[in-house]
């Protein structure tokens, strides 16, 4: 984890407040446009929030945090009780949203997804590629940015409040299609475009087989632990003494990523595991037995 | 039930008239600090606040209190005249549940480790399990089933004496755990069971293990 402390608080749109958290002990981690990190609130709930500022400046990060009106107590804190001068810990910076290099990008946001748009773009146009924005929120008062991104980009930037782009008027687009928004967004994209990379803030409605037991093989103990049924990974490892750290709980942050060295997973995240790796708080086994490298 | 040869039947009782006159007048200012609703400082203790005490009484004017505890906040404030408690999976004997059925009056005592004030919110109570409310509610993905829904009578912060006096937050107290027998102990000794103790006590630690 690294130290930072609560620089600025300022509210950027309606509901959305802009958080800078300056690192405590020099330059904080290198980052890629894309990544995000995990925010230890005071009230111990774990947050991601993807970085919206400059990788070129490591003195800070920035992200920007919309109140969620059925918030469980992450954004309704950092709204309500955060104050500038808090100490707060942050992990290292993950990307599971990485630029991968292209020609053209068309970048999609609605509302606080714009936020790891914001360095792609940034970063998508240093490169000298073709780039647009496609940015769209329930009013401009709700949309974080919007006038800074048309101030520097121009007519890249296409601005959508209260009403939705039509995506098939863009379909012939062939270049790599980012889009980071609500899930009727996403859907809308992924209808349109044969590939999207996507971020997701929520976890995608899917029905999954019945849980069954399994068992893990810790490697580096060679300690064996059963995964009831009624147990999720995680908890199972964490209850046999090998605690995994984690966040969402929900397979959307990463967090509790481990290596697996054989046996069979049954992915039921929304990330999408590279080879060899699973996340422990929702993801299974589909064969009797994990070999884990915990 | 009542009972008539305990010592609990022995004693005088003195009057409300009679403990107020030898009392004296409550402190004006204590009186001033009750409000009827949740301020900004009480929103904020709850907000930082992982425990509370749950007092509720039966039609009979028979009481009870229960602990209830999850996260800092765990308890929702919906508006200034409106809290929320989960209902985590418990014991599923449900006595606060039935009681506020019968006598929806409560009683919250809310804590932070380490500040000696606590924060009392007397009102009424009942029972929702609207989802937008359940889903502000959600740990670990799963959702309480039920909530109770608290309309705000009455909020006030209650001085920091018997907190003092009971060191309650003074590490050093903690001592005092090793002087209970375990809770395996005392089961095995309450149901007067000749089995082992430690059986109790693994059934109880497998409990724990899922916590919602």
């Amino acid at each position: 984890m690294q130290k930072t402390m609560l620089d600025r608080v300022e509210r950027v749109a309606d509901d959305v407040v802009s958080l800078v958290l300056r690192g405590d002990e020099g330059p904080l981690e290198a980052w890629e446009p894309g990544a995000h990190i995990d925010l230890v609130l005071p009230n111990w709930l774990t947050r991601q929030y993807s970085l919206c500022g400059d990788p070129g400046d490591l003195s800070a990060y920035r992200i920007a945090v919309r109140l969620d009106p059925l918030s469980r107590g992450g954004s309704e804190y950092v709204h309500w009780y955060l104050n500038p001068g808090r100490a707060l810990e942050v992990s290292s910076p993950r990307n599971h949203f990485p630029l991968v290099p292209a020609a053209e990008y068309l970048f999609l946001a609605g509302g606080i997804g714009i936020t790891p748009i914001v360095p792609m773009l940034r970063a998508a146009v240093a490169s000298g590629a073709a780039a647009s924005l496609v940015y769209v929120g329930r009013s401009a008062s709700t949309m974080p940015f919007a006038a800074e991104l048309v101030d520097t980009y121009g007519e890249r930037v296409r601005l959508f409040s209260g009403g939705r782009p039509d995506l098939e008027e863009l379909a012939d687009f062939a270049g790599e299609v980012y889009c980071c928004g609500p899930a009727s967004m996403l859907a809308a994209a992924e209808a349109v475009f044969p590939r999207v990379r996507a971020e997701r803030f929520q976890p995608t409605a899917r029905v999954f087989g019945p849980d069954t037991a399994f068992e893990v093989v810790c490697a580096r103990s060679g300690a064996t632990i059963q995964v009831p049924a009624d147990e999720s990974l995680l908890d199972a490892l964490n209850h046999a003494g090998r605690p995994v750290p984690s966040g969402c709980r929900e397979g959307v942050c990463g967090s509790c990523e481990l290596s697996v060295l054989d046996g069979e997973p049954e992915h039921r995240d929304d990330i999408g595991a590279p080879p060899g790796r699973m996340y422990a708080c929702v993801s299974r086994a589909s064969s009797p037995r994990l070999v884990l490298d915990v | 039930m009542t009972r008539t040869n305990t010592l609990s039947t022995r004693y005088r009782r003195v009057s409300m008239a009679e403990v107020r006159s030898r009392l004296g007048a409550p402190e004006e200012m204590l009186e001033g600090k009750k409000l009827d609703h949740v301020d900004k400082h009480a929103r904020r203790f709850i907000a930082h606040s992982p425990f509370l005490a749950l007092a509720t009484s039966d039609a009979a004017g028979r009481a009870d209190c229960s602990p209830r505890g999850d996260y800092p906040g765990f308890v929702k404030v919906l508006d200034e005249h409106t809290v929320a408690l989960p209902d985590r999976p418990g014991n599923k004997i449900a006595d606060s549940f039935r009681n506020i059925a019968e006598n929806d009056g409560v009683g919250l005592l809310f804590f932070i480790p380490g500040v000696r004030e606590v924060l009392r919110v007397n009102g009424s109570a009942y029972v929702t399990d609207d989802p937008d409310v359940l889903a502000r509610m959600r740990t670990e993905a799963k959702a309480p089933i039920f909530a109770l829904i608290v309309e705000v009578a009455e909020t006030y912060f209650h001085c920091g004496r018997a907190l003092l006096r009971s060191r309650l937050w003074d590490p050093a107290s903690q001592a005092l755990a090793a002087e209970m027998p375990s809770a395996g102990e005392i089961v095995a000794d309450q149901l007067s069971l000749a089995v082992d103790p430690a059986m109790f006590e693994q059934l109880l630690e497998d409990s724990y293990r899922k916590l919602y």
